[in-house]
Formats: C-alpha cells, sequence, structure tokens
C-alpha cells in the first residue's frame, strides 16, 4: 500500500519514534564493533589491557595458518549447511504456500514453535536421540538393526544437522512468503502455454521465488559462521570452527585484543563472501 | 513425462517432505518430553520405569528455580523495551519518506543477521571496557541490553508486516474529525496495529526467555535456563535436563498459538 508520507527529521513525529533505535544501534551496536576494532591494535598482558597502539595482534593472525584453517572449516560448514537448507526448504515452502493451505496455520504454528524455542534444549535433544543408547538407536533396533547404526553423534555431521535443524526455517519462512507473492496467474499461463507441471515449475516458479532463496542464503551463511552450541555439544567440540576459537581466546587464553580482531575477521570474511556472490549473481542478471 | 504420474509424483514430494520436516522439527523435542519422564538417574534407552520423580526434583532444586526466575525477568524487561523500539522503528521504516531511510532501515534490523556470539562477544568487549572506566560489572542488566539489540529488529519486523497493511487514511480521517496527535495514535494506530504489536511482544519474550548466546556473554555470573543447562551438559548431562525442557515448552506452544491467534484476527 502506498501510504508514505514525507517527513524531515526536524519533525517530532519521525524524530521520536526513530531516536530510540538509532539511539540503542549506535550506542549498543556500532560503537562496540568501532571498539572491537579499536582493541585490536592493544595488547593484554598479566590479564589487563594495554593501551599500545601496535599492529602485534595482526600479525599474529597474518602469520599462524593455524587461525585460517579453522576459518575455511567455519565456511565449509556454513556454506554445506546454506546448500542442504536451501535443498530442503524449496519443497516444504512450496507445499505451505500452494498445497496445504487448509493446514497453512497450524503447519506455521509448528515450524514456529520449534524455531523459537531454547536452542540449547533442542541442541541437547538432538544429543539424546544421537547417542548410543540414545532415541535413535533405540527405535532402530527394534525394528531389527543392530545396535549402535546411529553413530555419528560428535562429529562434523551431527553438527551439520544441528546447523540445519537450528537455521532451516529461516529458508523456510524466506522462500515461502517469496512464493506467497507469486502472482498465480503467472504459472496457470505457464499451463495453458502447455508446459508441464515440472517445467512450469522449474522457468516459472523457481526464478520468482530467486529472491527469497537468496534471502535465506544470505541469513543462513551469516548466521551459520557463528554457529558455537552445534560443534561444541553436538560435534563433541573435536572440530573446532571459529565462534568457539573466538571464545577460547577471551576465556581461556584472555587474550582480548586476538578475540577482537577473529571476530572482526570472521565478518569481514563472512560480509565478502555474500558481496562477492551477489556480483556474480547480479552479473550473471546482466549477461542474459 | 504423463501428466497424472507427474501429478502424483509431486504429491509424493510435497506431503512427503512437509511430513519429514514436522518430524524432524520436533525430533529433540519429543525425545526431550519422553527422557522427562523416566525414573533412572542415567538419560539411556531403554528406561528403568516411568515416573514424574524429576519433576518433583525440578521443583526443589534451588539453581534451576533461581535460572527460570531469572529467565523470565530478563524476557519480560527485554520484551517491554523491544516491542516499543520495533514498533516505532516500524511506523518510521514504513511508514514515512525521508532522508536518509535506507540507513535507518539498515541500522535497526542490522542485528538480525549479525551471528548472535559475535554480538554478544562485541558487546562484551564493549561492556567490559565501559565497565572498567565506569566501575561497573557484567550482570542482568548489560543481558537485558544485549537481548534488546538483539530482539527490537525482530519486533520492528513483525509490525512492520502490520503497518505495510494498514490504511494511513483512517488516521487522516480521525484527525480530520479533531482528534489530537495522541488521540490518533491511542484509538486509531495502536489498536489497529495492536495484533502485530502483540504477537512482536510473544516472539520478544520466547527469543529472550530462551536465549543462550547473549545471555551466556553479557550476564556475568548470573545464570537463566539456556546457561544453567549448557554449563550443565560440559559436566555430565543430569536428569532434570528434560524435565526443565518439558516444563519451558509448555507456555511456549501456548505463547506461540496465541500469538497465531491474534495476527489471523488482524
Amino acid at each position: 500500500m502506498d501510504g508514505e508520507i514525507t517527513r524531515s527529521w526536524r519533525d517530532p513525529e519521525l524524530f521520536v519514534k526513530a531516536l530510540p533505535s538509532v539511539l540503542l544501534q549506535t550506542t549498543c551496536f556500532l560503537a562496540p564493533l568501532l571498539m572491537t576494532f579499536i582493541l585490536t591494535f592493544q595488547r593484554t598482558r598479566d590479564f589487563q589491557l594495554r593501551w599500545t597502539w601496535d599492529l602485534a595482534t595482526w600479525t599474529e593472525i597474518f602469520s599462524k595458518p593455524h587461525y585460517w584453517t579453522i576459518l575455511g572449516h567455519t565456511l565449509f560448514m556454513a556454506i554445506a549447511c546454506v546448500i542442504v537448507c536451501i535443498v530442503l526448504a524449496l519443497p516444504i515452502a512450496y507445499g505451505l504456500a500452494t498445497r496445504f493451505k487448509a493446514y497453512e496455520n497450524e503447519i506455521k504454528t509448528l515450524i514456529t514453535f520449534a524455531f523459537i524455542t531454547d536452542a540449547t534444549l533442542k541442541t541437547f535433544g538432538w544429543v539424546l536421540f544421537l547417542d548410543k543408547k540414545g532415541g535413535a538407536n533405540f527405535l532402530l533396533s527394534y525394528i531389527g538393526f543392530p545396535p549402535e547404526t546411529v553413530a555419528f553423534l560428535f562429529t562434523d555431521w551431527a553438527t551439520l544437522l544441528g546447523m540445519v535443524y537450528n537455521l532451516l526455517p529461516f529458508a523456510i519462512f524466506t522462500i515461502y512468503l517469496s512464493i506467497d507473492n507469486i502472482d498465480r496467474s503467472l504459472i496457470l499461463a505457464a499451463y495453458d502455454a502447455g508446459a508441464s507441471k515440472f517445467r512450469a515449475h522449474w522457468e516459472v516458479t523457481l526464478p520468482l521465488c530467486k529472491p527469497g532463496i537468496w534471502a535465506g542464503s544470505v541469513l543462513i551463511f551469516l548466521l551459520g559462521v557463528g554457529v558455537f552450541l552445534e560443534p561444541k555439544v553436538l560435534g563433541g567440540g573435536k572440530s573446532p570452527m571459529s565462534a568457539e576459537l573466538i571464545r577460547q581466546t577471551f576465556e581461556t587464553r584472555v587474550n582480548w585484543p586476538l578475540g577482537a580482531a577473529l571476530t572482526l575477521v570472521l565478518m569481514i570474511v563472512a560480509v565478502f563472501i555474500v558481496l562477492l556472490f551477489t556480483r556474480v549473481a547480479g552479473m550473471k542478471r546482466a549477461a542474459t | 513425462m504423463n501428466h497424472r504420474v507427474e501429478a502424483r509424483l509431486a504429491d509424493v514430494l510435497l506431503y512427503g517432505s512437509m511430513a519429514a520436516a514436522l518430524i524432524f522439527f520436533y525430533v529433540p523435542i519429543f525425545t526431550l518430553i519422553a527422557f522427562s519422564f523416566q525414573e533412572g538417574r542415567y538419560l539411556t534407552l531403554p528406561f528403568e520405569g516411568f515416573s514424574l520423580k524429576w519433576y518433583g526434583e525440578l521443583f526443589r532444586s534451588a539453581p534451576a528455580l533461581n535460572a527460570l526466575w531469572n529467565s523470565t525477568i530478563i524476557a519480560l524487561v527485554a520484551t517491554l523495551a523491544a516491542t516499543t523500539i520495533g514498533t516505532m522503528a516500524a511506523i518510521v521504516a514504513v511508514r514515512y519518506r525521508f532522508i536518509g531511510k535506507r540507513a535507518f532501515q539498515g541500522l535497526s534490523g542490522a542485528p538480525l543477521a549479525f551471528p548472535q556470539l559475535l554480538l554478544g562477544i562485541v558487546l562484551l568487549l564493549w561492556f567490559s571496557v565501559l565497565g572498567r572506566w565506569f566501575g561497573f560489572n557484567t550482570g542482568i542488566v548489560t543481558a537485558i541490553i544485549g537481548h534488546v539489540v538483539y530482539i527490537a529488529p525482530f519486533a520492528m519486523v513483525i509490525v512492520a508486516v502490520q503497518v505495510y497493511n494498514f490504511d494511513p487514511v483512517l488516521e487522516d480521517a480521525a484527525r480530520d474529525c479533531g482528534a489530537g496527535t495522541w488521540d490518533v495514535y491511542r484509538y486509531v494506530t495502536i489498536p489497529i496495529l495492536w495484533p502485530g504489536i502483540f504477537s512482536a511482544a510473544i516472539f520478544s519474550f520466547l527469543l529472550s526467555w530462551g536465549n543462550f548466546y547473549l545471555t551466556y556473554s553479557l550476564a556475568g555470573s548470573t545464570r537463566t535456563i539456556p546457561t544453567f543447562i549448557f554449563s550443565g551438559i560440559a559436566i555430565g548431562s543430569s536428569p532434570l535436563y528434560p524435565a526443565i525442557a518439558a516444563v519451558v515448552f509448555v507456555p511456549g506452544i501456548l505463547l506461540v498459538i496465541l500469538a497465531n491467534r491474534m495476527r489471523q484476527r488482524g
């Protein structure tokens, strides 16, 4: 609905309502980010922060491949998670938007609840399910499988499962919204033109829900590079990801500048990858 | 390909994936509920027996109840603040046209796409440095601030949908009838936006109530349910946790249903 009203910043209608959000996010989001950047040039000695202004932290980061291996592993897991989530979310979101209209609200409620409840508890629930003597093996042995068939707890696979579990709803909801907004008549027109169901889906629906797929991918990727619970609880902390490395530099090594620098490196690399993909996708669109 | 075969295949794919998704989403939830009724000390199958013993233990466990209390207090305050800020931001972001609108939308929504653990760490650094300068420690207040930073954008997005579908002519009509700015808000804007505001509040509450990452970094020594359970898992699982989970799930599902009802009416 086009109901935009032009306002100037001097107008209290705009100013009063915009101020709390602007204040909150500048003092508690932008300023802390800036402080994080400033801290990377300092040092800690005897568990105390020293204002030294040098590049010691950055030279350490760029000289140790260890940090970059972990970063690579993290990015790999996040990308794997994005791909799995999008592939799984497409039929679910499509079904939700077109086929299950009668139960749409019930299904949405169920997914929302699963999404919004305590992630620590759900992750712990997966441990109980996947454990050697847990739910999965109990059920499988009940129908005749040998004991301990499910044995991937405390591996990267379990971490990936946890990540997909916690992030899949983002893909479902963004893709659902974009399919829901598609003009039905376009698909009917494709049928009229003689397209089969799959062809119509492939050539009409899928391209039209690209914005949803894209938004979901970006969100999942950015949130996926920062996961901590899943590798720690489900992955058993065996192959650490960036978030855990960062936590450790704060907790056990009490090295604030290093932790701050690793945080920034992770976010900058992640945002850079998103921009790169945007650029590539944009160029492809320009070429066709 | 034959059209009928194709339609059948599409049905199988869509029904199958929906069923699989719902089962997938509820596997850990039902596992926890099932384990909450077990009698033995160890969280393994087969169960030694069924009992409500651990629910009883839960209500006698001071640390668990304390964590539940802290979670609730933090969530209530954070909900109130995040919903208010988010609602105002949503009106600004959707309704008005002004210089720097894109910047405003970006700034107000940015924490949505920022990993929570990193947000927690960035804020921890901030509060630690400020704390050293001004002499305070991280605790329940810093945890609440962290929650508001993260949750206000969610509230903004939820309310924004409602603002988007709301005809501003109604406000003009009220103004033409002689209502003042405040009256327009009180009798027109807020009642019309209420379903969105209400569901934003419910989601804010649940996001804050079950928040692990920000509390973990910012709450100092204060424990909430998620951090209480996390610190416990590190030592070894206790039969109390499934019971806590089952207790936490009940208000959760009720609130989600309530929010959905409200939004449908709106």
